[in-house]
């Protein structure tokens, strides 16, 4: 096709509001911008061009499924991959919304081991592969206390030892979590426990022995709460308590212990324009090298182990990217995976029950707002 | 030597069966649980709550129907336990049935997917031990093999089960063998190991208790421990006594025995719409009795009692399934009830509430199955904290003897005392016990109608060389026993035309084909004479049973014994 006529197509189709095609000799790929797109061009895209010779074209969203619902409904798909939660792509698998991925066409680890023994347990769904995982963990102020650190979640409801106010995620997940875990429970019983009451009301009796409590919504709040010194400790994404630490040398430092962590995935839309180069790509951008190199610009955790061995240094600052990647044996033994099946049943209810307590113990309805004790 | 490491290897092999089997039991039954919708975990994640109570209802009840209907194509017209297996070990009578313990299993399954409070590991231990004594019979191996072999697959079960190899080896020794011998230990270890790897490899769970390693009681609290005990043991009396009077009381019921458990699950299903802790084994239930303020003492002492009644019930009723979890969640409610006793009288923040719950559940399981070194092993290999094991040992010191004391070794022992078979002095007693004299009757003895005369009797027993004749009438029935001895005198007193029913010996006691050869001894210590006489419910003559024979067999079921319990080969 002649670039003139193409042109004039994309504009013709832009009038009409219609996405813009991806152009036909590249790939398009859905992911989610910023820091985190930098870092897949330069370990995935460039490399996947310069290996293949087909271009990538890089589309931004903020994950949902409202877009892909609407342009497999009007057959119009722009995207060969998209970068999904696995949660999300669990939904969108339910719907029809994607093509089912077998994980046979992911290559081996470069000494053999297969991929079933290579990724991390549940990294292979119906229509979805996990590529990274990335977590909510708890930061801390390197000087809120003076000769001691927090070292297990347990600490995080421990306001003797470690006095403060704490920000926190302003919904059930992740939270609950912790609370029962402070109580020395064992990771593997965490969702059967807190699908009782009794479980239920002991998580929310623990987060009610907090004297303050920020609640953040935005991802950007909580680096920027330990930043001011509004709060001593607080819940997260590791990537962004990354950025802060090492970008905006903010004192803080990271806790492990109790980590929750979400799978990331490849997904292939129904109807995707070039669903073979799509499959390559997925092959491509999960082979153990391509993930240990994303790993090093961005901190999250590869779904391959021998992915998350080869890890090493940042290649700008050279800084040591295996101790802030989630899934590093020393960050990930006492790392929870957020059971995704049990909140797409329970979410609703969960949010309810949370809100309710919320109320009861005197917090604000609105977002973002700090939570007076009674 | 050769033979010997052929059982070993048998041992392992029939080790890693077990163990396969007990894991896809307890997977099978998670899995049921998920989907029937008793597992919290799935109750939680199901869609539509406003139905839970019709389920909750409906599938005890409906998995008590199917238990009901699979128990009829039993013998015994009732599931077979490890009280089964203690038997056939015992007695060394061994050769468990495929059949029975197959649909045991199955029915067990059942049971414990549909939400009845009864245990898991009773069915495993069986299922363990069936599997044991088949591949003894398919080798064609000999009673003392079979018994080993049992011991194999009970071992591998608990160790599958429990994670724990050395409580499995342990629990072989003390509940099932009930002696030790190094010919029999070390095909049970290799089976325990093999269990073992295989459950570290295909079941993944979490340790049943977890506990901070900065907790360590102080000297005060071990003697409440022990205390704990005692108090556990009645606690395990309470437990036992239940379950035995839940079984005698059911069969007063108006309603046919297949529909019984049915009934039971019924009544389960509403009893916990309003306590859903009693439903299933309880892990849940079980978790949180290990965490102080979970519970409050009145939540526990109301789980408590409704644990019991609700597991006599659902066992009394004809669910099948074990004793043990049900057990283990009752004595770790106790023991919670204990230390929020004393906390509440300390008035302390407790470090130490797991150790007062652990004391618990061991006071109560050990009494129950009759095995404190177990209970002891079992809190030691899944927690692996020295402090909490010995915390248990001062529990178990007064619980295990004060509950032998007052109730009896064990639940089991308890339950095959009811069925005749009294295991409390030993072995050698419950093989004669097991043993028939039938199996050493004869007919060769003189028997003579009651008409005859003293003369012609003489006669008689001179030509048999017998010193004793059995009257027997025209119907055939038995009539008494006369002696050469007394005949004699009557001769020379001038009675030889006497008919010798006259002489009948008083007091000599008869023998029936099911009395057992201990029976029979005890018979014989009143008598001096050859033999005695066997005879049918109707009175009818079946023969007779030397005394001879009798002192035969006790020496000869006495050395088999020996030669199992102290040979090395």
């Amino acid at each position: 096709m002649a670039p003139a006529r193409r042109i004039l197509i994309a504009l013709w189709l832009a009038l009409l509001g219609m996405p813009a095609p991806a152009s036909d000799d590249a790939l398009g790929v859905l992911s989610w911008g910023g820091a985190y797109e930098r870092a897949q061009r330069q370990a995935l895209f460039e490399p996947f061009t310069e290996a293949t010779g087909m271009a990538v074209e890089a589309h931004r969203y903020d994950g949902g499924l409202e877009g892909l619902r609407r342009a497999v409904a009007a057959d119009e798909v722009p995207w060969d991959v998209i970068d999904m939660t696995r949660s999300e792509a669990m939904a969108a698998c339910d719907e029809g919304l994607l093509e089912p991925l077998s994980p046979d066409l992911l290559a081996p680890a470069p000494d053999g081991t297969p991929p079933a023994q290579d990724f991390l347990p549940d990294s292979f769904g119906r229509c979805a592969i996990t590529h990274t995982l990335f977590a909510t963990v708890v930061a801390y102020r390197r000087d809120a206390f003076p000769g001691r650190r927090p070292t297990s979640i347990a600490d995080l409801f421990d306001q003797q030892r470690f006095p403060g106010p704490r920000a926190l995620q302003r919904t059930p997940a992740v939270n609950l979590e912790w609370a029962l875990l402070s109580y020395r429970v064992p990771e593997e019983e965490l969702y059967r426990l807190l699908s009782t009451p009794r479980g239920l009301r002991l998580a929310l009796d623990r987060l009610a022995e907090l004297d303050e409590i920020r609640w953040w919504e935005a991802g950007d709040t909580p680096p920027r709460l330990l930043a001011e010194g509004e709060v001593v400790m607080a819940s997260g994404y590791n990537g962004r308590f990354f950025d802060a630490m090492v970008n905006r040398g903010v004192p803080i430092e990271i806790l492990w212990d109790g980590q929750v962590q979400e799978h990331e995935t490849w997904a292939i839309p129904r109807g995707a324009p070039h669903p073979e180069a799509a499959r390559d790509f997925v092959r491509f951008a999960t082979t153990t090298e391509r993930l240990a190199e994303l790993a090093r610009r961005i901190p999250y955790g590869p779904a391959r182990q021998s992915a998350a061995m080869q890890v090493t240094t940042h290649p700008e600052h050279g800084l040591d990217m295996r101790l802030h990647i989630p899934t590093h044996p020393l960050n990930a033994e006492r790392a929870i995976v957020k059971d995704e099946a049990w909140y797409a049943r329970t979410l609703s209810r969960m949010r309810d029950y949370f809100d309710a307590w919320l109320a009861d113990t005197g917090c604000a309805a609105s977002a973002d707002t700090d939570c007076p004790e009674p | 030597m050769v033979r010997f490491l052929g059982l070993v290897l048998l041992g392992a092999v029939i080790g890693g069966l077990a163990a396969l089997a007990a894991a896809g039991f307890v997977n099978a039954v998670l899995w049921l649980n998920e989907t029937l919708l008793i597992s919290p975990r799935s109750r939680m994640m199901f869609e539509r709550p406003e139905l839970l109570v019709v389920t909750t209802l409906a599938v005890p009840a409906l998995g008590g129907l199917v238990v009901g209907a699979l128990h009829r194509a039993i013998p015994e017209r009732r599931p077979h336990t490890p009280a089964d297996v203690i038997a056939a070990v015992q007695t060394r009578r061994g050769r468990l049935p495929a059949r029975a313990g197959g649909l045991s299993a199955l029915t067990a399954l059942i049971s414990l997917g549909a939400g009845a409070s009864v245990g898991q590991y009773g069915p495993l231990v069986h299922l363990g031990a069936t599997l044991g004594s088949q591949g003894a019979r398919l080798l064609r191996l000999g009673r003392s093999e079979d018994n080993i072999t049992i011991a194999c697959g009970v071992a591998a079960a608990i160790a599958t089960a429990f994670s724990a190899p050395l409580a499995g080896i342990v629990f072989a020794h003390e509940v099932v063998l009930r002696h030790y011998a190094l010919r029999a230990f070390a095909p049970i270890a290799a089976a325990a190991l093999v269990g073992h790897v295989i459950a570290t490899s295909v079941l993944e769970r979490g340790a049943l208790f977890h506990v901070g390693s900065t907790a360590i009681p102080q000297a005060w609290e071990f003697a409440v421990f022990v205390a704990i005990g005692g108090l556990g043991a009645l606690v395990a009396g309470a437990y036992i006594r239940a379950l035995l009077g839940m079984a005698r009381l059911a069969g007063h019921l108006p309603l046919p025995p297949v529909l019984r458990p049915a009934l039971a699950g019924l009544l389960l299903g509403l009893v916990a719409l309003w306590v859903p802790d009693i439903l299933g084994i309880g892990q849940e239930t079980l978790r949180f009795a290990t965490i102080a303020g979970a519970f409050t003492g009145g939540e526990l002492l109301l789980v408590l009692a409704l644990k019991i009644a609700a597991t006599a019930l659902c066992l009394g009723l004809g669910f099948s399934g074990g004793v043990f979890s049900p057990a283990l969640v009752i004595g770790t409610l106790f023991g919670a009830l204990c230390g929020t006793l004393v906390g509440v009288l300390n008035g302390t923040p407790q470090e130490t509430f797991v150790f007062y719950a652990v004391c618990g559940m061991v006071a109560v399981t050990a009494p129950v199955i009759g095995a404190p070194l177990t209970s002891l092993l079992i809190v030691f290999e899944l927690t692996g904290n020295y402090a909490l094991t010995t915390a248990a040992l001062a529990s178990v010191t007064l619980a295990s003897p004060i509950a032998a004391q007052l109730f009896g070794r064990s639940l089991f022992d308890i339950q095959l005392n009811a069925r005749g078979l009294d295991l409390s002095a030993g072995r050698g007693r419950a093989v004669l016990q097991d043993t028939r004299v039938a199996e050493h009757l004869t007919r060769e003895c003189v028997s003579l109608a009651p008409t005859t005369t003293v003369e012609a009797a003489i006669r008689a027993l001179g030509e048999a060389r017998h010193g004793e004749a059995y009257l027997v009438d025209a119907d055939g029935r038995y009539r008494g026993c006369v002696t050469l001895p007394e005949l004699e005198a009557t001769l020379q007193a001038g009675g030889a035309r006497r008919p010798i029913s006259d002489r009948i010996e008083a007091e000599r006691p008869v023998l029936y084909p099911d009395t057992s050869l201990w029976d029979a001894m005890a018979r014989l210590e009143e008598v001096t004479g050859e033999a005695l006489a066997v005879i049918d419910d109707e009175g009818i003559f079946q023969g007779v049973v030397y005394e001879a024979r009798i002192a035969r067999a006790y020496l000869r079921h006495s050395d088999e014994l020996r030669r199992e319990e102290h040979g090395t080969g």
